[in-house]
């Protein structure tokens, strides 16, 4: 019960932020953002087609009516049609997200799941070659561009000048169940994983280390190793089991990017239709509807997963309360 | 070792779907690429080359282009029964489209009668009802600027629905109209002889209305026509196309599409004469704007079967650049064809800022034309060429480009780099540095983008001009960049221009002074005589006498420097040999029904003799009939 009233104050608490968030991101759109009436009508519009096209794109609109507008839409999650492709902007989400989550997802739980173990080990025999050894590989691969990771695994693993195991482009994966093939996933996803694993690894063991070190300074893991506690059990049971909080700040507050913001190099590269190219190209172009249904959907997982995130904090650590 | 076997009977799975044939499609598979994507394929949208050759696949246009008739282009009928019949004034047009054409089965024309939505007949009113679509004020037609006051009575329809507030397609124009079920009858307000060519055009793609009443915007999306192929699927990486079922009768006659041993012998295409149009049953185009990708894909082999050799390709793949020729590894494994774009890339300057182009004062202006005349002596277009275009190609003089009718010769003077003699114009004019204006060049935010600003920083300093005085105007996005253009902002505006059809007309209306932005007239230019001459020549078709008419114009171009023109970029294209076609993304539309793709057949590839007939087992085997004969090339 107690959570069930957190949820809903917390929600609660939760429309001023997305208002906050929706009339910020609405101002810069309106003053920063690109003109699309020029892009629209082509290269030879006159002054009145232009002035027409301002009228229907609603340009000419006061900032309040826009902004009403823009939360009738919130409240409707109905966000009308891109300006660009004239699709329906949910229909594209609808299309494009499951697609990314697809292709975010193997890399994400791998490079996270690496990372925790990398973190450990290297926590574990602080300051000795092993330590040393993942914390160079970590700088590595943080120092490297994703863009390059990209590249170098596509040259290697998909191209007639490497190994030519997996394709170049494409994203012939049956998107319900029926069509669903395994191995077409995996034919797939492989390499986006890999470019996604080792670029995240690098980021994430240095963290995980860093959190892992304070826990092993603890009393509580002192007092376990005087017990004869052996390293497996040490490192899983209680080292890894109390930082579970930052862990799980980490990786829940990351989901949202993975929902939305998909990966437009990944995407670029690798011809897959998920929802990052969508929402750079309308970023690029002021394809306002798209702009805005990213907007209000990122701002509305945020204050989701952060709702999860205080509910699992106590199922991690009975003695968090929530209030 | 166990992980060792694991890890080996992964990869072999991997290997074994990885290298098989494309799964999802049956029959034979073409699969193209093209380097950027197209947004909307509503005809009266598809603005771009990506869109309209999709769009030209999946509908019907009166007229298209003869395949392989190119520089000079050649119009065939296409639903159109035969070529029009011309009033002797030039006025009326009278087409006859083709009897029993039917649009594909679709939703759209469900009806008590018809609950199989079995597509009807293509009908005259059709292609009035699509053209009436671009004056639609409800619609953002991107192509309506090609029949604008061209048509009796059609402006005057749009204004009235504009002014109604409501569309009457019902509602009869003068100009426009259909006689009968399947004859057109086009009344022009005065001579307009390049109105076939728009014909061609994807943006003249004839539209069932019982589609768009059905579908509204979503018609991008579900394009119902009577062209050889039906839209599968679209997304932002890929479109599908599958053989439509009910096209009509087309028979590919290589000798009346233009067929010469001599340039398209390399490529199999004799093969394909009497074959059934379209040929393949599926055209996969990924939309793959990344070079390396693009490049990576091709290379693999079971994978697109055309792309372009990406620029920081072009030193490894190609043994010469004058004329193109690719090495005997890529000769081996693909076809290869060069061909200089239709349009061009140029500067031209904003001739309403007061500091760069017309003062009321006459000695500025005479001052501001000198500084013009410098900045273009300064102007480098070999380095240019060099730096940004792989070193293939020449600039050319003048603004209409080599191959297009009404091309003149004209001294090289304008293209050549003289920094003496702009320093010299400079002081003679009274410049000092400490009177030049603030040089702005304009640009979207890009590597390239700032490469190229760094060049033309570095010629002007040359001349004298301040370093300072220099500044790069960056805008965030092209969008930003193309609204400053079009509001006239801008100083200098460097851009493309792609010609819509294979006529002048297309290029001299870029200065006509009617045209200023908005319109296409990027340089504002505004000249008595230009456009006297221009309307002049306006309802002329290609002549001596217009051609004469458009020397004149350049020269008033040259003279008044309106900016640095021209250099037109060569496309090189390699296709897999398993391909059989003959290339381009110029002026052309509608090409992938004749692209035919040889399927592996064992029995076959046992008996390694050619059959002699120059079809594509000819071109298979020997890397060099892989290449062009380049000797006939430009």
């Amino acid at each position: 019960m107690d959570t069930l009233r957190y949820t809903l104050r917390k929600l609660l608490y939760s429309v001023p932020l997305i208002l906050g968030v929706t009339l910020l991101s609405f101002t810069l759109m309106v003053y920063f953002g690109p003109d699309m009436a020029y892009e629209k009508l082509g290269k030879n519009a006159t002054e009145e087609d232009i002035e027409r096209e301002r009228e229907k794109l609603g340009y000419n609109k006061p900032f309040v009516v826009r902004y009403g507008n823009f939360l009738t839409s919130v409240l409707t999650f109905d966000f009308g049609e891109s300006f660009s492709t004239n699709q329906r902007v949910m229909d594209m989400f609808a299309e494009t997200i499951p697609v990314s989550i697809m292709v975010a997802l193997p890399g994400f739980i791998l490079g996270n799941l690496i990372s925790i173990i990398f973190g450990l080990w290297a926590a574990y025999h602080r300051g000795q070659r092993l330590d040393k050894t993942i914390m160079a590989g970590a700088v590595v691969g943080m120092s490297i561009s994703f863009l390059i990771v990209v590249i170098v695994f596509q040259l290697l693993l998909c191209s007639d000048y490497g190994l030519n195991m997996f394709p170049t482009t494409g994203w012939e994966v049956g998107m319900n169940l029926e069509e669903f093939n395994i191995l077409d996933y995996f034919e797939y996803v492989t390499v986006p994983a890999i470019c996604t694993i080792f670029v995240s690894v690098g980021y994430n063991t240095r963290f995980y280390r860093a959190v892992f070190v304070e826990e092993l300074t603890r009393d509580h893991v002192r007092t376990a190793k005087a017990f004869g506690c052996g390293p497996v059990r040490l490192l899983f049971k209680h080292v890894l089991k109390n930082s579970l909080i930052p862990i799980l700040t980490r990786i829940i507050l990351s989901l949202p990017f993975v929902i939305i913001g998909g990966s437009i190099i990944i995407e670029s590269y690798f011809g897959i239709p998920g929802v990052g190219s969508v929402v750079y190209d309308a970023i690029v172009n002021g394809d306002q509807p798209i702009t805005k249904a990213a907007v209000v959907c990122t701002a509305i997982l945020y204050v989701f997963f952060l709702t999860l995130t205080d509910i699992l904090y106590q199922v991690v650590d009975p003695r968090i309360s929530l209030k | 070792m166990r992980l060792i076997t694991f890890v080996g009977i992964v990869l072999s799975i991997f290997l074994t779907v990885s290298c098989g044939e494309r799964k999802t499609a049956k029959g034979k598979v073409y699969w193209h690429s093209e380097d950027g994507a197209p947004t909307k394929l509503d005809p009266i949208e598809s603005a771009t080359t990506y869109a309209n050759r999709i769009t030209t696949a999946v509908y019907d246009t009166l007229y298209e282009y003869k395949y392989l008739k190119r520089h000079p282009y050649e119009l065939k009928p296409n639903l159109a029964a035969n070529m029009p019949e011309i009033s002797e004034d030039g006025l009326v047009y009278t087409i006859k489209i083709k009897e029993g054409v039917k649009f594909i089965d679709d939703a759209c024309f469900k009806t008590k009668e018809n609950p199989k939505g079995k597509g009807r007949e293509v009908v005259a009113a059709d292609f009035v009802y699509s053209l009436k679509r671009h004056f639609d004020p409800k619609n953002s037609s991107q192509g309506s600027w090609l029949w604008r006051g061209r048509i009796v009575g059609l402006d005057d329809w749009g204004k009235a629905a504009r002014e109604a507030g409501t569309t009457d397609y019902a509602a009869k124009i003068k100009g426009l109209q259909a006689t009968d079920k399947y004859t057109i009858q086009i009344t022009l307000t005065e001579p307009y002889p390049q109105i076939l060519y728009t014909f061609a055009m994807g943006f003249a793609s004839v539209v069932p209305q019982e589609a768009v009443e059905k579908y509204g915007k979503q018609l991008t999306t579900n394009p119902v026509g009577s062209g050889p192929f039906m839209l599968k699927s679209f997304n932002k990486t890929k479109a599908v196309l599958v053989k439509n079922p009910t096209y009509r009768k087309e028979v590919f006659d290589i000798h009346y599409e233009g067929y010469d041993e001599e340039k398209h012998g390399f490529t199999g295409i004799k093969a394909l004469h009497g074959k059934t149009l379209p040929i393949v049953d599926t055209v996969i185009i990924s939309f793959m704007k990344q070079d390396v990708a693009r490049w990576n894909s091709l290379n693999k082999g079971n994978e697109i079967q055309f792309g372009t050799i990406p620029k920081d390709q072009i030193d490894n793949a190609l043994m010469s650049k004058k004329p193109p020729k690719v090495i005997e590894k890529l000769a081996k494994k693909f076809h290869f064809d060069y061909e200089r774009e239709s349009g061009f890339v140029f500067s031209v300057f904003n001739m309403t800022d007061p500091a760069f182009g017309y003062s009321d004062d006459p000695k500025r202006n005479e001052m501001n034309k000198a500084l013009r005349k410098a900045i273009r002596k300064a102007f480098d277009w070999q380095g240019r060429i060099d730096v940004f275009y792989a070193g293939i190609g020449e600039p050319f003089v003048g603004i209409i480009p080599p191959g297009i009718s009404g091309y003149s010769e004209f001294p090289k003077d304008s293209i050549t780099r003289d920094v003496e003699g702009a320093k010299k114009l400079l002081k003679d004019a009274g410049w000092t540095a400490e009177n030049l204006p603030v040089f702005e060049y304009p640009n979207a935010a890009s590597t390239t983008a700032t490469q190229f600003f760094e060049q033309v920083r570095g010629w002007l300093e040359e001349i004298g001009y301040p370093r300072k005085k220099i500044k790069q105007k960056e805008f965030a996005t092209f969008g930003d960049l193309n609204k400053s253009m079009k509001e006239r902002k801008n100083i200098i505006n460097s851009y493309g221009w792609g010609l819509d059809y294979p006529d002048a007309e297309n290029v001299m209306q870029l200065f006509y002074g009617p045209n200023a932005s908005p319109g296409s007239n990027a340089s504002n230019f505004d000249h008595p005589e230009y456009n006297e001459l221009f309307e002049k020549a306006k309802p002329m078709p290609d002549s001596e006498e217009r051609t004469k008419l458009y020397k004149r114009m350049t020269e008033i171009l040259l003279e008044e420097c309106v900016g640095m023109f021209g250099f037109s970029r060569t496309r090189l294209k390699l296709w897999n040999k398993n391909t059989i076609m003959y290339p381009t993304r110029e002026i052309l539309s509608n090409v992938f029904k004749y692209v035919d793709v040889i399927k592996k057949d064992k029995k076959k590839k046992k008996n390694t003799k050619a059959d002699g007939n120059g079809n594509a087992g000819d071109a298979n085997n020997s890397g060099d009939a892989g290449q062009k004969n380049t000797e006939n090339k430009e």
